[in-house]
């Protein structure tokens, strides 16, 4: 690493020395020419900075460009160029702030549609403004700004946003958001905060895109909202960045440089025809490279930095008190009442067993205690705590880890990133050389130490539970709420399973184990509380529990009992 | 008597409204097509009845049984030919939404760039029917009365063949799920094809109604997707009587921002609502919860 530092450094500082002197050589079409690749470079690399990793494609590219312009019209006489830039960047977070709260929470296909009219709305909210208020169509900016400054400029943009790419390419913030692109609902029970997550980066790459207008807009003199906020240039820039491949940082640069050239040739000779082109350019892209030219295949490097993380210390608890209290909890779907009043403690240590027959409320249970869903009444406590409207990513950093009765693993990610998306979020985040040793760690002890390397998606469904147990240990949990973790292992396998459990416990984890295999409930549980029909039924030991009359029945039906 | 005007206006501008998204409600509810080039397509109809009634002097209701058909088999091919690549390899259904949406988001240039090189960039218009009709004292001019009218027709056929025939519940069938449906030995695919060009021809023949009394533009096909977007969405994904609902809805917030604040602020208020709608009720107004 520090012997590729050690040359790459110099090679980059050669480069950009070099493009920095070229308008000391070009003529005036080149550096036009040059310019318009910088713009776009810099437009293309912050679009991929956020659309790149959590697959929310965004379409307003143009209304954070459009405000940059506009923030450089209305000030361009009044404050000195680079204070207007910072400026046009802050207003560019602002817009971003004030949209991605509301919308970044939205599923992915309905944040596409919002941005699409988002240009749209702030385009013509400009307009209105314009004529209702000033009185004028467009704006004129009498600035004495050559080519080569806008040149100049847009470098340092350029280098700025490959700059921040990079850091957050190495930064937790950079795998919470791979883990947010492959799975939402994993992000959140590894203590991921995604709406933060993708909120700050939105606002990131706006503050480049809202910048490059800025810069842009001195070189047109005039500018009017139907030139400032021309979707052709969202367009163009989405087309760039998937040319390129949006899984790298360079990958957009890879597209920008021949579509520009290509574009620029087709709008002297056809110009007609420009949209046309494009077009078909877009589609022959959607069918034959969805990846990219660079492809999909982003190796994330480890390094590191540490997104600020509070969370108050652990104390410890003494053998025997109660981790965890439910109290007349309830959830009901519609007309079904999946929960119904369910209490129960769980005492340190302790390992108790959820069972019950199919669609008797276990895995719902689960799902309220972890956060995925919201009780309707009654309260849950964590060591005293309630947590009952807790978000799911503040209950994992509380202390409780689970795995999915229909496994979930990160598919695109190799296994150690899979356990690093457990380590890297908690209260005390492990990162960079430290993390990557726990991980293999605990992927040895769940077996998997040979295929460390291995994306997540290529396991067998075994393995993949297997995994999905070391993400949830890298939490360092106080409580693990496993969901059918043993079904499906072989005589054999069930029992290394148990073992392992019994091992978890023997390390002072408190486990709730939802299960259907008998063995193994007799085996580990100290405790079993069955449900039926949304009910709590009996609670004892496990031998005591399945004898009892009302269980047998649930089970097997009243007449065999 | 604001108030009636208002109605009158709301109602019928609500109708329309309702028109325009009924067909993106099948694209998107059924075939899981989000269409992003929806009001290119729009327009197309628009156009074809601009052509026929000026230059061949068809009136635009013949020319709706002829651009129906056209449309219909128009996107049918598109379908098959472009789309059945992406249906073909898409793994699950937000794979297909991404793919779709960014194919159509071409598409939607192309036919843009289509459409300046062959009619340009001017708005194009004509006179049908543009006399005053008498409503409880207020006037209308016919050809939106008419428009209305043909729309209401279409709608409820529309509704009266998803919910009581064959085919009706097959569609139906695949909309809720396409896994399920095949089970019962629909042929998705073919279904899936069908309600596409179905959707496209219900979009062009809401072009035509339109043309009856909007000037339009080749740039214009955007501000129709996102209505109807708005519409389809806010009205719950596949569910005609929420895209009657949502559509009246717009219609009367346009007609009553138009009049009593400022006409260039309807499609801000349009986004206002939609927003309002997603962060509320994400499924639509009547969806159920996901």
């Amino acid at each position: 690493m520090t012997a590729r530092l050690f040359w790459q450094i110099p090679a980059l500082i050669a480069v950009v020395a070099a493009l920095a002197a070229f308008p000391f050589k070009a003529d005036g079409y080149y550096l036009a020419l040059s310019i318009t690749i910088l713009q776009y470079v810099v437009l293309a690399t912050a679009w991929a900075l956020f659309s790149g990793p959590t697959r929310y494609i965004s379409l307003a590219t143009v209304a954070f460009f459009g405000v940059g312009a506009y923030t450089m019209a209305v000030l361009s006489e009044r404050l000195p160029v680079p204070a207007i830039i910072a400026l046009a960047a802050l207003v560019g977070v602002a817009v971003a702030v004030v949209v991605g709260m509301s919308t970044l929470r939205l599923r992915g296909v309905f944040f596409v549609i919002f941005t699409f009219g988002l240009a749209e709305l702030i385009r013509q909210l400009v307009t209105w403004y314009e004529i209702k208020v000033t009185r004028t169509v467009g704006r004129y900016i009498f600035l004495s700004i050559g080519q080569d400054q806008i040149y100049w400029e847009l470098l340092t943009l350029a280098v700025l946003v490959f700059f921040v790419g990079w850091f957050i390419g190495r930064s937790r913030l950079g795998l919470a958001l791979r883990v947010i692109g492959d799975d939402e609902t994993v992000a959140r029970h590894v203590a991921i905060n995604t709406t933060t997550a993708k909120l700050v980066l939105f606002a990131i790459s706006a503050a480049f895109i809202a910048a490059t207008g800025a810069v842009m807009a001195p070189r047109y003199t005039y500018i009017d909202p139907a030139f400032a906020f021309n979707p052709l240039i969202s367009f163009q820039v989405v087309i760039m960045a998937l040319l390129g491949g949006i899984g790298r940082l360079w990958g957009p640069l890879v597209g920008v440089v021949p579509l520009v050239l290509i574009f620029e040739t087709i709008s002297a000779n056809f110009p007609n025809h420009v949209s046309i082109v494009l077009g078909v350019v877009f589609i022959a892209i959607v069918y034959f490279l969805p990846g990219g030219v660079v492809g999909l295949i982003d190796r994330w490097r480890a390094g590191g930095i540490r997104l600020p993380a509070s969370v108050e210390p652990r104390t410890a608890l003494r053998s025997g008190d109660a981790v965890l209290e439910l109290v007349g909890v309830r959830k009901a779907f519609g007309g079904l009442v999946a929960v119904d009043d369910v209490s129960l403690t769980v005492a340190q240590g302790e390992i108790l067993g959820l069972i019950g027959p199919n669609g008797s409320g276990k895995t719902t249970a689960l799902n309220l205690i972890s956060g995925a869903l919201r009780a309707d009444s009654g309260e849950i406590r964590f060591r005293g705590h309630p947590i009952t409207r807790l978000p799911a990513h503040d209950i994992a950093r509380l202390g409780i880890a689970r795995t999915f009765q229909l496994v979930r693993v990160l598919e695109n990610l190799t296994c150690r990133e899979n356990v690093i998306a457990g380590l890297a979020f908690r209260p005390d985040p492990l990162w960079g050389e430290p993390a990557r040793s726990r991980a293999n760690a605990l992927l040895d002890r769940v077996g998997l130490a040979t295929r460390i390397d291995v994306p997540a998606g290529q396991l067998t469904y075994i393995d993949q539970k297997r995994l999905e147990l070391a993400r949830a240990l890298a939490l360092e949990p106080e409580l693990l709420l496993l969901d059918e973790w043993l079904a499906g292992l072989n005589a054999r396998e069930l029992q290394v399973g148990i073992e392992l459990v019994r091992s978890l416990r023997a390390e002072g984890l408190t486990i709730i184990l939802v299960e259907h295999v008998m063995d193994a409930i007799r085996s580990l549980c100290d405790r079993c509380i069955v449900m039926n029909a949304g009910r709590k039924i009996a609670d004892g030991p496990p031998s005591a529990v399945l004898a009892e009359r009302e269980v047998i029945a649930a089970y097997i039906g009243d007449a065999v009992a | 008597m604001i108030a009636v005007d208002i109605t009158i206006s709301g109602l019928i501008l609500g109708g329309m409204y309702a028109m325009v998204a009924l067909g993106l409600t099948l694209q998107y509810g059924v075939s899981r097509i989000m269409n992003l080039a929806y009001g290119e397509l729009l327009l197309a109809g628009s156009f074809g009845a601009y052509w026929l009634y000026a230059a061949h002097a068809v009136s635009p209701l013949v020319g709706l049984t002829l651009v129906v058909p056209i449309a219909f088999l128009a996107n049918w091919a598109i379908y098959q030919f472009l789309l059945m690549p992406l249906v073909r390899r898409a793994k699950s259904r937000e794979a297909l939404e991404a793919d779709s949406i960014l194919f159509t988001f071409g598409l939607l240039f192309v036919l843009q760039g289509i459409g300046t090189a062959v009619v340009g960039t001017q708005f194009y218009s004509y006179v049908y029917l543009a006399v005053p009709v008498d409503i409880l004292g207020f006037t209308v001019s016919a050809n939106r009365l008419l428009a209305a009218l043909i729309a209401l027709a279409i709608g409820t056929a529309l509704y009266i063949g998803l919910t009581r025939t064959r085919i009706g519940t097959a569609i139906r069938a695949v909309a809720v799920d396409p896994r399920a449906a095949r089970l019962v030995a629909i042929d998705v695919p073919k279904i899936s094809g069908l309600v596409f060009a179905a959707g496209g021809a219900l979009s062009a023949a809401a072009g035509v109604l339109v043309s009856m009394f909007l000037t339009f533009s080749v740039s214009g096909g955007v501000v129709f997707t996102m209505k109807a977007l708005v519409i389809v969405i806010m009205g719950g994904v596949g569910n005609l009587l929420g895209t009657l609902v949502a559509g009246l809805i717009l219609g009367f917030v346009e007609v009553i921002v138009g009049r009593l604040i400022d006409p260039g602020l309807t499609l801000a208020a349009n986004f206002v609502i939609f927003l309002a709608v997603l962060l509320v009720r994400p499924t639509g107004l009547f969806g159920r919860a996901a």
